[in-house]
């Protein structure tokens, strides 16, 4: 079999301190990438995650950078740049949750969301593209989610900023394949997080019974998935928003 | 906004370095990037290769282009409904774009032109005038 191609690589994870954004960061580093996530305020969180893989020989490196500030973005890109002198892969994997009904909502309900998860998006790739480009090379994942597509109740908010990035998914597949850089999405269900604490908590039964597969996800099965579209294996694969639901069935 | 002018020996004195950063942008031979060769009509450039020829050039320079600067310095002082109406490039546009892009041979200039036409005109002069515009605005510290 050939190797997935993922050890050695500059990967760049957002929210990468917590939750499925952590499990990414750790199956990259154990695979022998170099890893640098961004976090947004959970300084000791971060801190955990690098030690814990520098205690194991592996390579990471945690960044405070908020994801709706464009500004800081950059400048932590071109840190990173500086220090890897290349970036092979992004995971846009940052973002917020606020449930609630759509008339509940307050102003900064909806635009923390969207600012977070789809603005976020736009300022890390938009100072990483570039070096993508002039390196004829990368690879994009952005985290998506069930809601992108299928809706949620009380999750406007939410599934819009999905929804967008599975259209900004598809668009910058279309303008970076000229330079053979795939952009992919993966779009979990129902994760055990701590994110998705209370959703779960709301409407577990019910959600649960819309899972063909009958239980939730775990970080780790959006991590392979994750994993697989960002390695050698997946080089055919672009322009794709990549389920990983346990078989999430419209209502 | 009047463009700071650019003579000859200044674009001459940069050509070297923006050819080279052009011809790997481009993945072509350094020789092939002649001072006045239409970059979309004689190299085939695309628009993402215009986007990694300014990446390109902000480092080997140290110089920072604004995006979409190009188009808009082309434009000069005048407004947009000057410049152009719906998509197609006035008399007075015209007029001025080809003083800004001087060094474009005259019988490239079609009309009726296109704006979405205009980056065929661009060649390696042009980007090495973009570059010495750059330095003159922010002299490298």
């Amino acid at each position: 079999m050939i190797p997935s191609g993922l050890a050695g690589r500059s990967v760049l994870v957002t929210g990468g301190s917590r939750g499925i954004g952590r499990a990414i960061v750790e199956l990259f580093a154990e695979e022998g990438a170099n890893v640098t996530f961004f976090y947004k305020g959970n300084a000791e969180a971060a801190q955990d995650v690098v030690a814990k893989l520098r205690d194991a020989g592996r390579d990471a490196h945690a960044a405070q950078v908020d994801v709706t500030d464009a500004a800081t973005c950059h400048t932590a890109v071109e840190a990173l740049a500086a220090r890897t002198e290349r970036i092979d892969v992004l995971v846009n994997n940052a973002g917020v949750i606020r449930d609630n009904p759509l008339a509940a909502l307050g102003d900064d309900d909806i635009k923390t969301v969207l600012d977070t998860n789809i603005g976020g998006v736009f300022n890390v790739t938009r100072a990483v593209v570039p070096y993508m480009v002039m390196q004829r090379a990368g690879t994009i994942i952005n985290l998506s989610s069930v809601a992108g597509d299928k809706g949620g109740r009380g999750q406007t908010n939410y599934a819009a900023s999905k929804g967008a990035v599975n259209a900004f998914t598809r668009a910058l597949a279309v303008e970076l394949a000229p330079r053979k850089i795939r952009v992919n999405a993966v779009a979990p269900g129902v994760i055990d997080t701590e994110m998705s604490q209370d959703v779960r908590e709301m409407a577990g039964d019910a959600a649960k019974a819309r899972i063909l597969l009958k239980r939730f996800g775990t970080v780790q099965d959006v991590a392979y998935a994750v994993w697989f579209l960002a390695s050698d294996y997946a080089n055919y694969v672009t322009g794709q928003v990549f389920h990983v639901d346990g078989g999430f069935k419209l209502e | 906004m009047a463009e700071i002018p650019v003579t000859q020996d200044e674009i001459m004195a940069v050509f070297p370095k923006v050819a080279e950063t052009m011809a790997d942008a481009l993945g072509c031979d350094v020789e092939d990037i002649k001072p006045d060769v239409s970059l979309i009509e004689g190299l085939d450039a695309e628009s993402i290769d215009f986007l990694d020829m300014v990446f390109r050039l902000e480092r080997a320079f140290k110089i920072k282009i604004p995006r979409g600067k190009i188009i808009e310095n082309a434009r000069g002082d005048l407004t947009e409904a000057e410049f152009e109406q719906n998509g197609i490039v006035t008399e007075r546009g015209l007029a001025y774009l080809r003083e800004y892009l001087s060094e474009v041979p005259a019988e490239r200039f079609k009309t009726p032109m296109k704006v979405a036409d205009i980056p065929r005109l661009f060649t390696p002069t042009t980007f090495c005038k973009l570059v010495v515009r750059a330095q003159k605005e922010a002299p490298a510290a």
